[in-house]
């Protein structure tokens, strides 16, 4: 690696970043990379018992099982009363270790960058390694590429990243699989890394279908439990329904553009796809299936909610702040293919709003603490698409940035309120269900710091300004407005409906969903933190904050769910850098967000834009002055008192019953039908039915003695001469003159 | 080319020697045993000293073989393809006669006749391959059909023999008359047996579609058709291959076969190439008859001697398509294939010998899980399978020679894709029960109660292994016996030039 | 290294030892397992009767690898046509030579030949346990006939080989298989013989259509290529012949159901060798002799359609199939179904990178699947029960068989980084140019492949550990990860750095699609780009 880097350290000389610490990119990735490699062999090394010589001998014997053995999570829980692991000290020191120096040098990096002029840098910086798929006309590097838009996502990932890793130190402590947890964890960030940095879409895709396999890994990683495999299963699986839509926009790419290569596909897809043709809105929506999966939109969005099955830092991490954001990464990423594609771009826009809305209204009534901002979640990607479908790439990516800190804080807030639970809960044996809100209650009292900061991060998501989400949700829905009044989706029309009504209709899908928004993390934070404590007499002794290991990062957090907005603030409040982010990502994105634009920057008049932010920021404080209002928490009961619910709240509790419906119309028909129809009907009962007919009678074994070659065919021939071959003379006699008669004839007839 | 006037003894003997040693030590050693009180070590001295008369006759027909004298015509053919049809047939008899001494000894036959029958049947053969007049080849299928009626009947205290044989005689004679009437007619229509002769005035006189000579040609057909046991004159064979002993049934299946073939061969390609049109028809017909019903039949079987009676049917079968084919390639296809098929069924009857007990029959039970007690037996069981199965290197020669008679089909001026594919269809059938017996033998457990194989008496051990490396070594390195396979043909020059036409088809195919 | 090959002459006798080698090898072990006391031994590795043939055919086997790894850097990309040609007169009066020869196809499958069957020899250890001797003795001249198809440019040697393979694996199957040992062997041997008799006929056709006209006909691949004019409907019905044949090995739907009865009852090594080289050689065939000999044939657009329909039908009812299947070695029997459709796909999409794609599929398949059948052998000799039922909850048992499993199942689904990514995206993004609806429908195995190996592992792996008797399960041992361990590296190197491979088979892909391109359109109509 470090050779081929040095070659082609030359061709990247002309490159203003040539020399400086982007040199070092390669070591990015690596590092976590070699953090999975020891973390792994810690986790396997003590576990290995070599089976005996003959393991056919020795199948009796008892060998000592593993120690892994004892109930790794046996309630699928965060919580085991075991031994720590032995190596746990290593690990402690590896995992988080390679995460704080890559995100050391993703700083310095972005340094040098600053350096490098920043936001004037026009060509990415990109280091080609060796080549991967040379075959014929298509040739793929192994390269990474380095712009504004990688920068911004390598210091999420590893800030964000190494906060979570912090924290992770005081969450895992006592799991007897902590170095598997880092080593997972350690990979993924690799796999992040690998995606962001990629500079063609197959390198994209190693990190794309990396990051899939370790969150399937650490949604299992307590596999014990059969809830939690099946949902590691399931976003696998779902995943690979996007990976489909993301491989066939791929080829779709290659074939009618020649190359799969960023910048290549940069330079030629203006000249050579047509401006809203069907290939190119083709390519788009194939590649938004795949973010649809990644990205949990509908329809792919089930897997998300059971993804919380996984270790909280891992939802925290992964199904929050980055991979899940993968989506709106690589639909930024091919913004010229986009904003080349008008309808495409509409139909994100719609499926994000949709989304948004849907998943708040189910987020309104779920009890588990994981499940609602699960929902969050998914209803907050669901802006980032309306965002980048919009062309406002920039206020997607923006969004993205906040949400990665706001709700990687919540995460970490919910999975230290659990922790305490746990806490509880082991010192009494008992064991109720730790993340239901109903269980808990008043936390205000025991968790102060937590407390404090998770309603920070409440009010961020809310969108109440000055906090970070308020500039980046603000910034969507103006400009989705904008983009209505005049935009090539505003020209464009959606299954007959002109673009503009259709934008406009999602601007209103998007306050309710802000509306929504308020009001269930609102009732999120009154359940959890406020009202009586519903714990138990007992349990209530020992709630209490959480050690510094994991207060810590979520202090940073806060601080940035908080200042994290102005990163990038509109022109009418220049309390600080005005409108940095965009200028920073302008090299990458602007050019497709021209073209959206009709090649206009559009300017509201103030009036408009006060009267939007007015919109937002009185929905919000509606969203949580109505939820402080109407919910009574000292009326609530303990989970196992509550009432069923019935009616519409049942519907919303019980989520629309999607993932009942997927089951019954696609996962069982697929399942009978394979079973009943193909294998016993067609394998077994046509093909080889036949078969036994024509070559090979049944099975040998079951009648031995018979030859269980010939089938009916053959058989019923042999059956009828050695009928024949009865042993009298006369019979055969006769068949001679039959032969005779038969020769004569073949002389006769001719 | 010299003209053999076999009135003139230096001719005749030049022309007769291997026969005459034949026939002379027949007799003589006839006089032998007859005189001397049975005894097992006399049926042992006569079958050795049997043997050493083929031997002695082996050496004659390879020194005239190589020495190559030919002649142009006259009653008694001198040509390669005599000579390879003498080494094929000397090979079986004595084959026949080796395991036949140990047979006997096991059975406790003191009877020495068997040996000196199956000399004189020999020297029928060979006259037989020699035949180039019709009444030469009812001469010599006679000789040989009278000593082979009593080696069926040889084995004295079984019913089944008797009857068999007795089967045998009537349908023979049957079979015979036809012959002699084809003769009748063929005389009849062309006024001579001479098959040059007939071959030339046909030509001559445009008698090819004379009805006379064709019925004349069909009775020949069944004549023949009867001697291979090609279906549906096939009826007699399995009844008579089970009721003989185990080296007689060999020597009918093979050996007989074989002398049938080669004057059945000689009698086409040399008296009625130019009526190809006509019986081309019928011989297809029987072949395809005889590899279906032979192959479908055997795959019934589960005592393995009526096993290999019927897949000697079947591959009876493959060498009608031989002639079907009529040209030279199908003769010394003919005649590759013959020498195979005798190696692998007499190594496969070896086998039997050596698990016989008593008058039961060996079947695929005594046989189960041969290989854990026997596993070179067992090895050298599996190559004469897949040698009759024509399976390639393990089955040696086997697949060359049903690769030449393949290529001899394909080869011929109208290409016999047809008899091709079935021909290799139905090898797949044949498969079910070649196949069946070496499963049998390696992957089925030996039975407790099993009869313990018996000692290999040194005969059948030189007979198994001899027959198993000539098949192996001849199925890597063919290209000698190859060679002499085609020089061994009969004159058929005129038969491709009638049969040229259709070639035009198939180059029209081709191209 | 190509200097010192070159000094040894390595070029000139290489390939004849590697089809000598097993040969000798056999004779040395059956001697070594001889068994003088007469005593037969029901568990020899118990007995110790196993140790000597093991050793020495593992030693062989060993030899040989060594011995064909030379051709890594023996054989030069650059250089067209063959290369370590050999050519002896075997039997002249029939036109059949003996020649062999190499090019960047057959030198990956010779190199993925004798590194698989090594492992096999050594997987075999104690899973084998009665006829040792026979048994090592029977996979070597297997090992002999394998290479030798994938060597031989006559075709008259090519069918002797091809036939020569079914022999050893018959016994294979059916003396050291399971319940059904007996039925399956047969079933295996019947399907592909049947095939390849009738190739056998189009063999001798098309060796007489090549002829010099003296009546001899000639055998020689290059021969036939260069001069053997065949009427379009005659090379129809020859492709008929060759195609049963190569089908029936693949094997493509619905000539498959040989092959789940086949595996299941086989011991592991068999399973091993069966998916990973035997079915290789009925796509090689495809590759060798039926397209390029019939191209005209091949590509009409009939035909074409026809078996990339039924190559569309196996990989996706393969996956389905596999998705219900309660025997874990029969899922993953479905599963080559579905993976050499891939194959089949690739070849006869005809572009370079479909053909690359389809080639690399074939060298995937053979490790992956070969890992999995290993594994599943492994915990068959510690469970004696292929039944997914029968686990659960185990990788808290056996860490070391849970990673590796896992690790070789996302490989078999074709997660990137992995080979099983390279293969399967190189044949789809090939075969998506010219025939995008296939390649689409194709796609869709992403998904369902997925779904039922992870379905399967978790099933095994995961879950609640319930069954009280699968708590005492050993781990892996030092023999079996030093089994897994070559098979890992492999899987990842040709999933990180393929280029190495792909370049040494460009030129031959290249050349079979180009020769084919143009004799198709020259023999017959043009053929249709599918679009």
């Amino acid at each position: 690696m470090l050779l081929q880097h040095a070659a082609d350290a030359a061709q990247a000389a002309a490159h203003p970043l040539s020399g400086t610490a982007a040199r070092y990119l390669w070591l990015l990735p690596l590092l976590p990379l070699l953090g999975f490699v020891l973390n792994g062999l810690l986790s396997l090394v003590p576990a290995f018992h070599a089976g005996p010589h003959d393991p056919a001998a020795a199948h009796d014997e008892h060998v000592p099982a593993s120690h892994d053995t004892n109930a790794s999570g046996a309630h699928g829980d965060d919580h085991h009363a075991v031994p720590r692991h032995r190596f746990a000290g290593l690990a402690t020191l590896i995992g988080p270790g390679v995460l704080l120096a890559s995100f050391a040098l993703a700083i310095a990096i972005f340094l040098a960058m600053l350096g490098a002029g920043g936001g004037e840098m026009h060509a990415p910086y990109i280091q080609r390694y060796f080549s991967w798929m040379p075959v014929g006309d298509l040739q793929i590097d192994a390269a990474f590429q380095l712009d504004q838009l990688s920068m911004v996502m390598i210091l999420i990932i590893t800030g964000v990243g190494s906060m979570i890793h912090l924290f992770s130190i005081g969450y895992m402590r006592d799991d007897p699989g902590y170095p598997r947890f880092f080593a997972y964890l350690n990979l993924f960030v690799f796999f992040m890394l690998v995606l962001v940095l990629g500079a063609n879409y197959p390198v994209l895709f190693v990190g794309w279908e990396g990051v899939g396999t370790c969150s399937y890994l650490l949604i299992g990683f307590w596999f014990a439990d059969k809830a939690n495999a099946d949902a590691g299963k399931k976003a696998f699986i779902v995943n690979r329904i996007g990976d489909f839509g993301f491989l066939i926009g791929m080829f779709l790419l290659f074939a009618s553009v020649g190359s799969l290569d960023f910048v290549r596909v940069a330079e030629v897809a203006p000249t050579q796809l047509v401006f809203g043709g069907a290939v190119v809105t083709a390519i788009c929506l194939f590649f938004f299936l795949g973010c649809a999966g990644k990205s949990a939109q509908i329809p792919l969005y089930v897997w998300l909610p059971d993804a919380m099955a996984g270790p909280t830092p891992v939802s925290a991490l992964i199904h929050a702040a980055t991979m899940v954001t993968a989506g709106i990464y690589l639909i930024a990423r091919s913004s010229v293919l986009f904003s080349l594609a008008p309808v495409a771009s509409l139909t994100v826009v719609v499926i994000g709003a949709v989304t948004a809305i849907f998943a708040a209204s189910i987020g309104l009534k779920q009890w588990d603490i994981k499940k609602v901002l699960a929902y969050s979640t998914v209803s907050q990607l669901g802006y980032m698409f309306v965002g980048v479908g919009s062309g406002a790439y920039v206020a997607g990516v923006f969004h993205l940035m906040t949400h990665a800190f706001f709700k990687a804080l919540l995460f970490l807030g919910a999975g230290s309120v659990i922790y305490a639970m746990h806490a509880a809960y082991h010192a009494t044996g008992n064991h109720e269900d730790a993340q239901d809100m109903r269980n808990m209650g008043g936390f205000r009292a025991f968790m102060p710091v937590t407390w404090v900061l998770m309603w920070a991060a409440t009010l961020a998501i809310a969108g109440v300004p000055p906090f970070s989400g308020f500039f980046s949700k603000d910034e969507i829905l103006g400009t989705l407005f904008l983009r209505a009044q005049h935009s090539t989706l505003a020209d464009a029309s959606w299954l007959g409906i002109p673009g503009s009504a259709v934008l406009y209709i999602c601007y209103a899908l998007g306050l309710a969903a802000a509306f929504m928004t308020a009001v269930y993390m609102t009732r999120m934070m009154i359940y959890t933190f406020h009202g009586p404590n519903r714990t138990g007499a007992e349990e209530r002794k020992h709630l209490r904050e959480a050690p510094w290991v994991m207060t810590g990062p979520l202090l940073v957090l806060g601080i940035f769910a908080v200042v994290g907005g102005w990163f990038n603030l509109p022109t009418l409040i220049p309390i600080g850098p005005v409108q940095a982010l965009d200028h920073w990502l302008e090299p990458v994105v602007g050019a497709g967000t021209l073209r959206t634009t009709l090649g206009t920057v559009p300017e509201a008049s103030h009036s408009t834009e006060y009267a939007l932010i007015g919109a937002a920021v009185v929905i919000a404080i509606a969203g949580i002055a109505l939820a402080l209002l109407r919910l009574k928490p000292d009326s609530l009961v303990p989970k196992a008192q509550s009432p069923e619910e019935h009616g519409f709240e049942k519907v919303l509790a019980d989520k629309y019953y999607v993932d009942e419906l997927y089951d019954d119309v696609i996962v069982q028909p697929v399942v009978r039908g394979s079973r009943g129809l193909l294998w016993r009907g067609i394998d077994v009962g046509l093909i080889d039915g036949l078969t036994r007919l024509i070559v090979q009678s049944k099975d040998d074994d079951a009648a031995p003695g018979r030859i269980p070659m010939g089938g009916l065919a053959a058989r019923s021939v042999g059956w009828l001469g050695s009928q024949l071959q009865s042993g009298r003379l006369g019979t055969y006699a006769w068949v001679l003159v039959v032969g005779v008669l038969f020769v004569l004839g073949a002389f006769t007839f001719r | 080319m010299r003209y053999y006037d076999l009135a003139i003894p230096s001719h005749l003997a030049a022309a007769l020697l291997p026969d005459l040693i034949l026939i002379g030590g027949a007799m003589l050693l006839l006089l032998w045993a007859v005189w001397r009180r049975e005894s097992a070590s006399h049926q042992r001295g006569v079958g050795v000293l049997a043997i050493g008369i083929c031997v002695a006759t082996l050496v004659a027909v390879l020194l005239m073989m190589f020495d190559r004298p030919t002649a142009s015509d006259g009653p008694i053919a001198v040509d390669n393809f005599r000579w390879m049809v003498d080494v094929v047939v000397l090979l079986g008899t004595i084959a026949a006669i080796a395991l036949g001494i140990d047979d006997n000894d096991r059975t406790g036959t003191t009877t020495a006749e068997s040996h000196v029958l199956m000399l004189l049947a020999s020297s029928g053969m060979m006259l037989l391959g020699a035949a180039r007049d019709l009444i030469i080849v009812f001469l010599g299928i006679e000789l040989m059909s009278v000593a082979v009626y009593a080696l069926a009947g040889m084995n004295r205290r079984s019913e089944r023999s008797a009857e068999g044989s007795l089967k045998y005689f009537l349908l023979g004679a049957f079979s015979t008359a036809f012959l002699l009437y084809g003769i009748a007619l063929v005389y009849g229509a062309t006024g001579t047996t001479g098959l040059h002769e007939i071959h030339a005035r046909v030509a001559a006189h445009q008698l090819n579609s004379s009805p006379l000579l064709l019925i004349g040609i069909g009775m020949l057909l069944v004549g023949f058709g009867f001697k291979v046991a090609s279906v549906p004159f096939h009826m007699w064979a399995p009844d008579v291959y089970d009721g003989s002993p185990n080296p007689v049934t060999a020597y009918m299946a093979a050996t007989v076969k074989a002398a049938a073939f080669a004057a059945f061969l000689r009698v086409w390609l040399e008296a009625f190439p130019s009526e190809f049109a006509s019986w081309h028809k019928a011989v297809v017909g029987l072949a395809i008859l005889t590899m279906i019903v032979g192959n479908a039949i055997g795959l019934q079987q589960r005592n393995l001697k009526r096993m290999l009676a019927y897949s000697s049917i079947a591959h009876a079968g493959y060498l009608l398509v031989a002639i079907a084919s009529g040209t030279s390639q199908g003769a010394s296809a003919l005649i590759f294939y013959l020498l195979a098929y005798t190696l692998a069924t007499f190594g496969a009857f070896s086998v039997l010998v050596v698990m016989s007990r008593g008058d039961a029959a060996v079947t695929t039970e005594d046989i189960s899980g041969l290989w854990t007690v026997r596993p070179w037996l067992a090895v050298a069981m599996t190559v004469f399978m897949m040698a009759l199965m024509g399976f390639p290197v393990i089955g040696g020669m086997g697949f060359l020679a049903k690769w030449y008679i393949l290529k001899a089909a394909l080869q011929a001026p109208t290409p016999q894709t047809t008899l091709a594919v079935i021909l290799v269809l139905t090898t797949v059938i044949s498969a079910g029960y070649y196949l069946y017996v070496v499963m049998v033998m390696f992957m089925r457990p030996r039975a407790d109660l099993a009869p313990v194989v018996g000692h290999t008496g040194a005969w059948t051990r030189f007979v198994v292994v001899a027959c198993a490396l000539a098949i192996l070594i001849i199925g890597i390195a063919p290209d000698y016996t190859v060679r002499y396979a085609t020089v061994g043909v009969p004159r058929v020059a005129p038969a491709d030039s009638t049969a040229v036409a259709p070639t035009a088809a198939r180059t029209a195919a081709a191209r | 290294m190509r200097e010192f090959l070159h000094s040894v002459g390595y070029d000139h006798w290489i390939l004849p030892a590697l089809l000598v080698v097993p040969v000798l090898g056999a004779i040395a072990v059956l001697l070594a397992g001889r068994r003088r006391d007469g005593v037969v031994a029901e568990d020899e590795v118990v007995s110790g009767a196993a140790r000597a043939p093991r050793a020495i055919a593992t030693l062989v086997f060993a030899l040989e690898f060594v011995l064909s790894l030379g051709l890594w850097w023996a054989f030069d990309p650059a250089v067209p046509g063959w290369q370590q040609r050999v050519d002896a007169r075997w039997i002249p009066s029939w036109g059949a030579r003996f020649t062999i020869g190499l090019d960047g196809i057959s030198l990956m499958m010779v190199l993925l030949t004798t590194f698989i069957m090594l492992l096999a020899a050594y997987g075999s250890w104690t899973y084998i346990r009665r006829k040792t001797a026979a048994y090592y003795a029977l996979m070597l001249l297997l090992t002999t006939g394998m290479l030798g198809v994938f060597m031989s440019l006559d075709l008259f040697l090519f069918y002797s080989m091809w036939e020569i393979m079914l022999v050893p694996m018959y016994f294979v199957i059916g003396i050291w298989g399971g319940q059904r040992r007996i039925y399956a062997s047969l079933k295996f041997f019947i399907y592909t013989m049947l095939g390849s008799l009738l190739m056998l006929v189009g063999i001798i056709y098309i060796g007489l259509a090549a002829s010099n006209g003296a009546g001899v006909p000639n055998f020689s691949y290059d021969a036939i290529l260069a001069n053997a004019h065949l009427s379009s409907s005659a090379a129809l019905w020859l492709f008929g012949a060759f195609f049963l044949a190569f089908a029936v090995k693949v094997p493509m739907f619905p000539f498959h159901t040989w092959l789940p009865d086949a595996h299941v009852e086989a011991p592991t090594a068999g399973s091993v060798v069966l998916a990973s080289i035997m079915l290789k050689l009925g796509t090689f065939g495809f590759l060798r002799l039926a397209v390029p000999l019939f191209p005209g044939a091949a590509m009409s657009d009939t035909v074409r359609t026809i078996v990339l329909v039924l190559a569309v039908i196996g990989i996706v009812y393969g996956a389905l199939v596999s998705l219900v299947q309660p025997d874990f070695k029969k899922l993953v029997a479905y599963s080559s179904v579905s993976h050499l459709g891939f194959v089949m796909l690739g070849i006869f999409a005809l572009t370079v990178q479909s053909v690359q794609g389809a080639l690399m599929v074939m060298i995937n398949h053979g490790l992956s699947t070969g890992a999995l059948f290993f594994l599943i052998g492994m915990i068959y000799e510690r469970r004696h029960t292929r039944l997914i039922e029968d686990y659960g909850g185990i990788a808290r048992v056996v860490p070391m068989f849970a990673a590796l499993l896992v690790f070789v199942t996302l490989t078999s689904i074709g997660v990137p980084g992995t080979n099983g990514f390279i293969g399967e995206f190189l044949v789809l993004l090939g075969s998506f140019r010219t025939f995008p609806v296939f390649s689409l429908v194709a796609t869709t195995v992403v998904i369902i492949a997925a779904a039922y190996l992870l379905w399967a592992i978790q099933r095994i792996l995961f879950n609640p550990l319930d069954k009280p008797i699968n708590e005492h399960i050993p781990d892996l041992n030092g023999r079996e990860m030093a089994i897994m361990i070559p098979l890992v590296v492999a899987m990842l190197w040709l999933g990180v750095y393929p280029a190495p491979v792909l370049r040494r088979m460009q030129p031959a892909a290249e050349q079979f699609v180009r020769s084919v391109e143009s004799r198709a359109a020259l023999s017959t109509a043009s053929v249709s780009e599918g679009r």
